[in-house]
């Protein structure tokens, strides 16, 4: 007996008939080695009900002219049998040369040319010329077809990958939240590309490859499927998947990353307008006016419908809704003018519910605040405005009292002795340059390092000389 | 004229008009009696589009039969073998068999597939550059921006309609039939949940001459409250429509479950009908809950209910809960007959079985319940609470291993084949190309962080027209085409078929990758005009005349079908070479399906297993059933 793993057909014999059994044996051991492999003999139906649960062979070929066979059990066995064996019932005295094959539950006799015409029809030259070059040919064959269309699949996904990076896909981005976000589209970008190119890569060349040729009326090969790649293409999808979702939740949570420092803006939808409110400003304006690398933090409510907040070169966007806030935060790294425009039908003009933001250096923005603030026309007036807004009251006091830093009762002009045992006169020049550089000369009595030193970026000058008079007068 | 009345049609649309207005003056009578004012239009509306459905149902025949059932009389209707109807008085009135139920579902599908197509050519056109070109008119009117947003609304909602529709005709043309039945379980009811679509059909059309629509085809309210008179008609419209899936997916559900022929298992059954039992388990289960939120939205409108209004104690974000809870089960609806079309087609002109059909059947089931649990992806903007992002995010992700099953196993199907390309194969092929397409454009919506950039962009316009482009149109035409014969008894122009799926392929290629990227590059979704500064004039120039193209296209196959339909060549009964029990009868499809009861006896798609057959007929009579 050959060796059975590597072959295709799996043959078992039952007969009692000695002649009968060996004689076949020994024709398909000849004939059709590496092809046809004899599983055994049985010479018993109950003896060939057990060899076929052990053994799984692909084809039983039945001795019909033993009598001591029970032929009515092999058919009721097979008729009820859910596998895929099939029988064939060889006779040497009834219809001479003809045979009987039997497939589960549908009877067919010409089933016998496909499993014997190779014996039956063939010279043993011919049968031996064709076992030596059929195994190799077909798997030749089937590598072909796959080296073809990986090579396809990877040619279309490269096509992809590169298409899909050099086109305009997005628009250019100006915030910090842009970066996680724009980041997950190009991993999204390559994933899609790749996936794109297995289905369609193995499609297409079968659609090129498997092209039936003409007159051809006949069925292709009869694959029902396999289980275990079944399993591995849920899977590995199912791994993917999980991986995105991951990688989705620790992008999103890099997205709304808050900064407790943010600046607040109150942002009023309506048919078909907005309105921005800056609480820490006092200001009221039509148009959106951010300083950059600053977050802000925006409070949304709506006067009437659902409308959404979206600025597509800052990316995030989100609903405003009647009667309640939502929030959005927003950090803009670049300056420039962009559009905001409302991303949730809201009715006849929708399309134009839009309105101008510009992001401005932190300087400009100042300026801006500034210049839209309605001050008074006393600098005095303007610049306990100012010491108010930028919490320097929070340290100096108006009164006397002793604070975290000096208080400004009766400061200006006053002889100010410093820590080093210096001191200097309180006047304009110093208490500018005690603002822009506290740190140079600390008062006696009074810790380095507690006022914020950035009051150049903050401030403008005229502000800076309305705190001055202010200081000034109180005297 | 008197002869005009042997149309059920004639006689329902009548009974509607009578129906509405004796509504209309109902309510004003009561509102008279209650001393208000005698008109108002949302609540005459409202009661006459009732009254007017009910009457129309009575009108047309189908509570005949329930009536005098109730009463005690003997049933009246045989319509399948009244030998005195013409075909049109059969077509045009109360039918019970299930194929004449099917072509009445489909010729309205495509009626209405027809008039959304043709609103979504009328905003392309105003799309094609930036500034007005159509809508210049007073901004509220019809000749002005609501014109506009009134023409992608009904776009919407009238095509849902179309979709459910043809859905509709296929399940309840080909699941009788392919399970060898002779009939759906319950006929009468099959008829009803047809009938029932024409009164809401045409409610729903009835919302652009009443001054349209301008929600979007959401009806988010609550712009929803203060939208024209449409939107009650709109609303109403789909609420009643609602019916239809419901009994439909009932009938669906016990036809499959208990009239299949003999020995045919679960696993025995052609994949399409799994896909109509998954389809019917969602719309049966998933559909009240559009109709609750329209009902609800109506009620707040005509009789100010604060549902969903804050300021009464209600909540805005409820209504979009209720809504995506149905519809975003509904595009799992309107794909899932169309993935089972394209699994039955590949296998014909592959002649090789469907791959993993156990896998592939399964699937259907299981994008089915994934679908219940991802609707909230559609709010990650709305303001609903964040934590509630994440886990919508990895669910909706989930979809995408049922569905990967399905791509699997298609190609492995091709994969050495005997291919051929008649028609119905190049619109299977073409499907699975553009739904891919569409799955794969799902993940940028699905990851929140990139969804809070494309969310009520042209990229999701572009996802989803080419998922339901892949799942639903390219599918369909693939079932028009391939079961034509069985319809009519004859061949469609293969010719003509074929350049109508290059027309539409090129076509839709070019307009659904052209909006996804006009989206990307900041068009907001539902706007009449845009910004000349985003550099996407020549993008929307383009899905412009792609949508043009795809016209040309569908155009084709109506004048085909239509055509062919008298004049085509005479169909052999199984021109395809198929194993399915619908092409083992002749062409067309006898009035009673098969004569014999017929038995399973192989596998449905042992293509390439020699001489194994999958259905015979019971060779012994059975005894009459029913």
């Amino acid at each position: 007996m050959s060796d059975t793993q590597s072959v295709n057909r799996r043959v078992l014999i039952a007969s009692s008939h000695p002649l009968f059994a060996r004689g076949l044996t020994r024709l398909l051991q000849e004939r059709q080695a590496g092809d046809v492999a004899v599983l055994g003999v049985v010479s018993s139906t109950a003896e060939a009900f057990q060899a076929i649960q052990q053994l799984q062979p692909d084809l039983v070929i039945v001795d019909y002219d033993d009598e001591t066979l029970n032929r009515e059990d092999f058919l009721a066995h097979f008729m009820e049998s859910s596998g895929k064996i099939r029988f064939v019932l060889l006779s040497l005295k009834e219809g001479g040369d003809q045979a009987m094959v039997y497939d589960r539950r549908n009877i067919a006799a010409s089933q016998i040319d496909e499993w014997l015409s190779e014996w039956t029809e063939a010279s043993p030259e011919e049968s031996q010329k064709h076992t030596s070059y059929a195994a190799p040919d077909v798997r030749s064959g089937k590598m072909k077809h796959w080296i073809g269309a990986i090579f396809l699949v990877l040619l279309i996904a490269a096509g992809g990958i590169v298409g899909l990076r050099n086109a305009r896909l997005l628009t250019q981005p100006a915030s910090l939240q842009a970066i996680p976000i724009d980041q997950a589209f190009s991993v999204l970008w390559i994933a899609i590309a790749s996936l794109f190119a297995l289905i369609t890569g193995l499609m297409l060349y079968s659609v090129i490859a498997f092209r039936r040729k003409k007159g051809d009326e006949s069925d292709a090969v009869h694959i029902e499927g396999n289980n275990k790649l079944e399993v591995t293409w849920t899977i590995l999808p199912l791994l993917t998947v999980i991986g995105f979702a991951v990688y989705g939740s620790l992008n999103l949570s890099e997205v709304v990353l808050p900064d407790p420092q943010a600046m607040e803006v109150r942002v009023v939808g309506q048919q078909w307008s907005w309105r921005f409110e800056y609480p820490e400003q006092g200001i009221t304006s039509n148009e959106l006016v951010l300083p950059v690398d600053r977050q802000v933090l925006l409070r949304m409510e709506s006067q009437d419908v659902i409308h959404s907040f979206w600025v597509p070169e800052f990316r995030v966007k989100q609903d405003l809704l009647p009667g309640r806030e939502t929030q959005l935060r927003i950090t803009p790294n670049r300056t420039g003018d962009f559009v905001l425009g409302c991303a949730e039908i809201c009715g006849s003009q929708h399309a134009y519910m839009t309105a101008p933001v510009h992001v401005l250096s932190s300087a400009d923005f100042e300026q801006w605040v500034f210049d839209q603030t309605d001050l008074p026309d006393d600098p005095v007036a303007r610049g306990e405005i100012w010491a108010n807004q930028y919490g320097c009251l929070a340290c100096h006091s108006l009164d006397g009292t002793r604070l975290v830093g000096p208080s400004w009762q009766g400061l200006y002009g006053s002889e100010t002795v410093f820590a080093d045992g210096a001191s200097r006169t309180a006047d304009a020049e110093y208490l500018r340059e005690s603002i822009l550089d506290p740190n140079a000369q600390i008062v006696e009595g009074f810790l380095p390092g507690l006022m914020p030193q950035n009051f150049n970026e903050i401030l403008s000058d005229t502000q800076i000389d309305d705190i001055i008079a202010f200081i000034e007068s109180l005297k | 004229m008197k002869d005009l009345f042997k149309y059920g049609l004639v006689r329902g649309l009548l009974a509607m008009v009578i129906g509405t207005l004796a509504g209309m003056a109902l309510v004003s009578v009561v509102r008279l009696a209650l001393g208000l004012s005698i008109w108002n239009p949302d609540a005459a509306w409202t009661v006459g589009g009732i009254l007017g459905t009910i009457a129309f149902m009575i009108g047309v025949g189908s509570l005949t039969d329930w009536y005098r059932a109730a009463s005690g009389k003997p049933l009246g209707m045989h319509t399948h073998d009244n030998p005195d109807w013409s075909p049109l008085q059969r077509y045009l009135g109360f039918s019970v068999d299930h194929k004449v139920i099917g072509v009445q579902y489909g010729v309205f599908g495509l009626i209405l597939f027809l008039l959304a197509g043709t609103f979504a050519l009328i905003f392309r056109w105003e799309l094609a550059a930036p500034g007005l070109q159509l809508f210049t008119g007073e901004v509220e009117s019809l000749a002005g921006l609501t014109g506009f947003n009134t023409m992608f609304s009904l776009h919407g909602m009238v095509m849902v309609a179309a979709i459910l529709l043809c859905i509709a005709a296929m399940m309840n043309y080909l699941v009788p039939l392919m399970i060898g039945a002779q009939d759906m379980a319950f006929p009468r009811l099959n008829g009803f949940s047809f009938w029932i679509t024409v009164p809401s059909g045409l409610l729903l059309l009835a919302a652009l001459p009443l001054g349209g629509v301008d929600t979007g085809w959401v009806g988010y309210p609550p712009l929803s409250t203060r939208a024209p008179l449409g939107m009650v008609t709109f609303y109403l419209g789909v609420y009643l429509f609602g019916f239809s899936g419901i009994l439909g997916a009932i009938n669906i559900i016990v036809t499959i479950l208990k009239m299949r022929a003999k020995g045919m298992g679960m696993f025995k059954m052609p994949v399409f009908v799994w896909a109509s039992l998954a389809t019917a388990l969602i719309q049966f289960a998933a559909t009240q809950l559009i109709g609750l939120s329209f009902l609800m939205g109506l009620l707040q409108r005509v009789m100010d209910m604060g549902f969903f209004d804050i300021a009464k104690g209600g909540d805005v974000i409820l209504y979009q809960h209720l809504f995506w809870f149905y519809s975003h089960p509904a595009v799992y609806v309107f794909v899932l007959p169309g993935l089972g079309v394209i699994s039955e087609v590949l296998p014909v002109f592959a002649r090789k079985p469907l791959y993993g059909y156990k896998w592939v059947a399964l699937s259907s089931v299981g994008i089915a319940l994934v679908g219940y649990l991802v609707w909230a992806h559609h709010m990650f903007t709305s303001g609903m609470q964040e934590y509630l992002r994440v886990p919508f995010m990895v669910s909706t992700l989930l979809v995408a291993v049922p569905t990967g099953v399905k791509f699997f196993s298609w190609t492995a199907t091709l994969w050495q084949g005997k291919l051929i390309f008649p028609t119905p194969m190049l619109f299977a092929l073409g499907a699975i190309m553009i739904f891919l397409v569409g799955g794969l454009s799902g993940p940028p919506n699905a990851l929140v962080s990139t969804d809070l950039y494309t969310h009520d962009t042209y990229f999701v316009v572009g996802h989803f027209h080419a998922t339901l482009f892949g799942g639903f149109v390219f599918p369909f035409m693939a079932a028009l085409y391939y079961w034509f014969p069985k319809l009519t008894g004859r061949m469609y122009n293969e010719r003509m078929g074929k350049w109508h799926f290059w027309l539409q392929f090129v076509g839709f290629s070019v307009q659904t990758l052209g909006q996804m990227q006009v989206g990307l590059l900041g068009m907001r979704r539902r706007v009449a005009d845009y910004d000349a500064a985003l550099g996407i004039t020549t993008g929307q120039l383009a899905v412009t005349i792609a949508a043009f193209v795809i016209a040309l296209g569908i155009a084709l196959m109506i004048y085909n079908l239509i055509y062919s339909a008298s004049y085509g060549e005479k169909a052999a009964a199984n021109p395809w070479r198929s194993r399915s029990p619908e092409f083992q009868l002749p062409s067309p499809v006898p009035v009673h399906n098969f004569d014999h009861p017929i038995e399973v006896v192989g596998n449905p798609y042992d293509y390439g297993l020699k001489d194994s057959i999958y259905v015979r007929p019971i060779s012994t009579p059975a005894a009459p059933g029913d």
